[in-house]
Parts: structure tokens; C-alpha cells; sequence
């Protein structure tokens, strides 16, 4: 599992900069907040961007970022959050996800609703997603 | 009940935050969550990029199960 030095770029091309990407992302987020959940339309865009992000992710051909060697000890404070986080919605969602004990999604549909809240969730999954495919 | 699980996520979301921050002050010997994705992204078996599928796999499902279904 040798990391491909040829393949891993610490500075940014044209196209991986801010300047270009954030607006790109706007763009897109703003069009995916003005679909409601359940539609068709709301369905085959998350499908679509996504496959593409996902497609462009696992595409050799993208330089990548240099990745660490190894972790140390201090990763470890990454499960902190991630158990807690796990813990709830293993048991929200063990219960059913009523009302009164809901999982994370079934608190979070309401506040999706609005059309702007809607957007700035699609940039942050949209960012993060970019952020992952330049890994 | 309700509360005790919007506390919970809640809570969980706070110290990813935290822990976040820690990682990206100088000197820090927390990796940023950015690096674990990284490292974990890595792994490989064989020819087939294993990490690399599970991360991006769950981060498409994640948006699919937000955002349409």
C-alpha cells in the first residue's frame, strides 16, 4: 500500500481553489434545497451528484492530497464523539425512532424543510464530499 | 426521552467540534478528522481500493438518505 507521490499534490491546480470551487458548490446547493424530500427530482439529483463526486473520488486521473503515514495515539479522540454519536442512534433507532426517542435523521426532516436550511446542509454534505474526493 | 436524545447528538456534534479545533492548533498530536478520512481512505485489498469505496460509498448514502428518501 505504497502512496503514489505522482498521483498526491499539496498545491492547489486552477480548478481546486476556492475561488472556483466554493461558487460551483453554491450553485449546486442552492438548486438541491429546492427539492423536497421524497420527490423524484430530489432523489435523482442526490443519486446523480453523487455519483459523480463518487465516480470523480475513485477516478485514478484526480491528483490527490498527500495522505499522513500513520496516526498516532492521539487519533483516538476521534472515537470519543463517533461512540457517542453511534451509541444514540444504534438505540434511537433499536426503539423505533418514535417521537419521544428520535434517531438523528428523524430530528433533523423538519429543519430540512426550509428551502435555505435545505441549501446550506447540501453545501456542507457537498463540501465535505469534495473535500473527500481530493483525498 | 426526547430531550435526553437531542442531547446526546447534540453533545456528540459539540465534541467532533472540539476535537476538531484541538487537532488544528499548532502543535497538535490529534490528526485532523480530514487525515483519518485519509488514512482510513488508504486501505486496500489487493487492487480494489476497499477504504477508499466504504468513505465515499457512505458519504453518497448519507446525502441520498438526508436529502430524497
Amino acid at each position: 500500500m505504497e502512496q503514489q507521490p505522482e498521483l498526491s499534490a499539496d498545491v492547489p491546480r486552477a480548478w481546486d481553489r476556492p475561488v472556483f470551487s466554493v461558487p460551483i458548490l453554491v450553485f449546486l446547493s442552492l438548486i438541491g434545497g429546492q427539492f423536497a424530500s421524497f420527490s423524484a427530482a430530489a432523489n435523482l439529483y442526490s443519486i446523480g451528484l453523487g455519483g459523480a463526486l463518487a465516480w470523480v473520488g475513485l477516478s485514478p486521473r484526480i491528483p490527490r492530497r498527500a495522505v499522513p503515514a500513520r496516526l498516532g495515539p492521539g487519533a483516538r479522540w476521534w472515537l470519543l464523539p463517533i461512540l457517542i454519536f453511534g451509541v444514540f442512534e444504534a438505540a434511537t433507532f433499536m426503539l423505533g425512532s418514535r417521537d419521544d426517542f428520535p434517531t438523528f435523521s428523524k430530528l433533523a426532516d423538519p429543519l430540512l424543510e426550509d428551502s435555505l436550511a435545505r441549501s446550506a446542509a447540501y453545501f456542507a454534505w457537498l463540501s465535505a464530499f469534495w473535500g473527500l474526493v481530493r483525498r | 426521552m426526547r430531550q435526553l436524545a437531542i442531547a446526546g447528538f447534540v453533545g456528540a456534534l459539540v465534541l467532533l467540534v472540539v476535537v476538531e479545533w484541538t487537532a488544528r492548533r499548532e502543535g497538535s498530536r490529534i490528526p485532523t478528522l480530514g487525515d483519518v478520512c485519509a488514512y482510513v481512505m488508504r486501505y486496500e485489498v489487493g487492487p480494489v481500493p476497499v477504504g477508499r469505496i466504504a468513505v465515499i460509498g457512505f458519504w453518497w448514502w448519507m446525502g441520498w438518505h438526508f436529502f430524497a428518501r
